[in-house]
């Protein structure tokens, strides 16, 4: 299978003082495309930060990260915005809507960051809104809707574009149960029928029980990669 | 343009997140631009009243002498009346009115005292195009023609040689030939008005006293005043072009109290923007950065999405660009209601004999600004703001968006 995501001797050591971090440890992993994973840990195991280099939000202290075939190493600010602009769909865990801005308009303003003609990308912006289940809602704004149709636009959102990943950090943290399994399985559905890349960051096991493949993070080192033939929650 | 396109509305939602902060950056910058516009306004119109005031006595916007009057001003510096192109551009529409005049020291015997005084001779029908003498007779009459043999002088002048209307007075000078010349005129007029400066003058026609100087058909001056619309400058330059053996001179030169006041006007406008703008701009970048600060992870947000560093500091340059904008359209609004329906005229009503007394004359201030100043005034502010708000924008920009998602 061809690797979206590529990481060789990835590390990330911060600097407090005279003090030296390691936040991320020597990590090489792959993330294949049609990937559903899950990348988990406690807190402080440095799954934000992985996800947060591959992502290029965060520049690695050494090592490489090779999205959909370009690496990262050497861009500069302007790049990267780039590759995550092209190529990587964000759902942040809180505050992840421009909240002047209606639910067709979120979706329709990475679109328009890519010069997408307008009759195209609304007829996309509402494609990808009624694949995540708000058809009917794409004129309002985030203050009117609940935090779980919020994360099904930050969902549309992220793949509006068609990215080659998916990049989620703790999707369902602030959900409440119901609204959170829904989620998950809005996410796990579409990955199954469109094949879209996800990787999640998450501690939630309902989340991790969605999965086809889990990694587990401790202290900086991938310490799981596995992968099960189906996930265990149907 | 695209970006502007997908920012601006953005932009100006975004302003309108924090309501009332908005309304009071707007209120201080429409404030602030009604003032300066305003005043501007005021100054202008109280500069325009004192030096149409001092120009419109004796000085005119130009004079033509004969080289070293000015320093002596003296029956043997005299020269002839305008003729051949001096005259054809005298008459031209560049120019609204002259007069030739003869103006030398002389003094003023009256039964009980005597003064020194300039005795002014003109002709009276084309005084009246450079000077509002003629129209301030406060009792008797102006001259009637270049013949008159009557005499017009100032109230304060009458009062102090105890003398008044209808009452003979002598009037003595050195004529041309050197000897001293004197004749009795009798007082046809007394001017009124507030003018201090007038009292030292003595005005007669001219004929009588060409004669009386022995000066044949010679003169000692001709003032002129340009038209509306048109540039002194220019056509002092043409005069000075067709005679340059004359002294000719702009009322800079002659009038230079006229002169300092209109750059002092210029100056307080000046210094009046520049207070305001400071206060502006403490206002426009202390909103801006407070904006920016909670924004914070909004602003790492659009970066994460893939916005460039570049568009984040145009998005809050925009922001700040569409707040400063819409209070100088506000403020430029306020101020042309406010000095529109003045055009008319100010009247000064009780305060017009003490502004009198600073030369703004006539009992009314025209409030004026010119088109241009308007606008060029206004996109100044807007600009200036604009660029104080860089600030912000800048540190907005630079946000790196791993540290503003996690901002709190």
């Amino acid at each position: 299978m061809t690797a979206i995501v590529s990481c060789r001797a990835l590390t990330k050591t911060y600097v407090q003082g005279t003090l030296e971090v390691p936040a991320v440890r020597h990590i090489d992993l792959d993330i294949e495309q049609g990937d559903f994973a899950t990348l988990a840990g406690p807190s402080g195991s440095g799954k934000t930060t992985l996800l947060n280099m591959i992502g290029g939000l965060d520049r690695p202290t050494s090592g490489e990260v090779i999205v959909d075939g370009t690496s990262l190493a050497g861009l500069d600010n302007n790049a990267l915005a780039d590759i995550r602009l092209h190529k990587i769909g964000f759902v942040f865990q809180t505050y992840s809507l421009i909240p002047v801005l209606s639910a067709e308009e979120n979706v329709e303003f990475i679109l328009r960051l890519l010069d997408v003609p307008v009759d195209e990308r609304r007829a996309r912006s509402r494609e990808v809104l009624h694949q995540v289940g708000l058809a009917g809602m794409e004129n309002r704004r985030p203050a009117r809707l609940s935090g779980g149709q919020q994360q099904r636009v930050a969902v549309a959102r992220a793949l509006g574009p068609k990215p080659a990943i998916v990049l989620a950090d703790e999707p369902t943290a602030n959900l409440d149960s119901k609204t959170a399994e829904e989620l998950i399985e809005l996410m796990s559905g579409l990955n199954q029928t469109s094949g879209i890349t996800f990787l999640i960051a998450t501690h939630d096991s309902r989340v991790i029980a969605h999965t086809r493949r889990h990694i587990e993070m401790t202290d900086g080192r991938v310490t799981l990669d596995e992968r099960r033939n189906r996930a265990i929650a149907a | 343009m695209k970006r502007l396109g997908l920012l601006a509305p953005i932009g100006w939602r975004n302003l309108w997140r924090n309501p009332r902060r908005t309304i009071i950056t707007l209120v201080v910058v429409s404030v602030g631009m009604w003032s300066v516009l305003t005043l501007s306004a005021m100054v202008q119109a109280i500069v325009t009243s004192s030096k149409n005031t001092a120009l419109r006595q004796l000085t005119g916007e130009g004079q033509i002498h004969a080289p070293g009057y000015l320093d002596d001003p003296n029956v043997s510096r005299s020269m002839r009346a305008p003729s051949g192109t001096v005259l054809a551009i005298l008459n031209s529409s560049s120019v609204a009115g002259w007069s030739t005049r003869i103006r030398v020291p002389a003094v003023i015997q009256s039964e009980y005292r005597s003064r020194a005084v300039m005795l002014v001779a003109a002709d009276p029908t084309r005084e009246r195009t450079v000077s509002d003498i003629p129209g301030q007779i406060e009792r008797g009459r102006y001259l009637l023609d270049t013949s008159d043999t009557g005499l017009v002088i100032g109230r304060e002048l009458a009062a102090r040689l105890r003398t008044r209307l209808g009452k003979r007075v002598i009037v003595m000078a050195q004529a041309s030939d050197g000897h001293l010349a004197e004749y009795g005129f009798t007082i046809v007029g007394i001017l009124g008005g507030s003018q201090e400066s007038l009292n030292g003058f003595v005005f007669a026609a001219r004929a009588p006293v060409q004669k009386l100087l022995g000066m044949d058909d010679q003169i000692s001056e001709t003032a002129f005043a340009s038209a509306p619309g048109a540039n002194i400058d220019t056509v002092i330059s043409r005069l000075r072009a067709a005679a340059p053996r004359l002294d000719i001179q702009s009322w800079q030169t002659l009038a230079p109290l006229a002169a300092t006041l209109e750059s002092v006007s210029q100056a307080i406008v000046g210094i009046w923007l520049l207070i305001m703008f400071v206060l502006m701009a403490i206002g426009i970048v202390n909103t801006q950065l407070m904006a920016v600060f909670e924004r914070t992870r909004e602003l790492g947000l659009f970066q994460a999405l893939g916005m460039r560093p570049r568009s984040v500091l145009l998005l809050v340059a925009l922001e700040s660009a569409l707040l400063v904008g819409t209070g100088v359209l506000l403020g430029a609004l306020f101020a042309a209601l406010t000095i529109w329906p003045l055009r008319n005229g100010l009247d000064l009503g009780r305060y017009a004999e003490s502004l009198a007394h600073y030369g703004a004359g006539g009992g009314k201030l025209f409030p004026q600004i010119s088109a241009s100043s308007f606008f060029a005034l206004s996109l100044a502010v807007w600009l200036l703001g604009v660029l104080a708000a860089l600030w912000p924008a800048r540190a907005a920009a630079r946000v790196s968006p791993v540290e503003a998602m996690s901002h709190a």
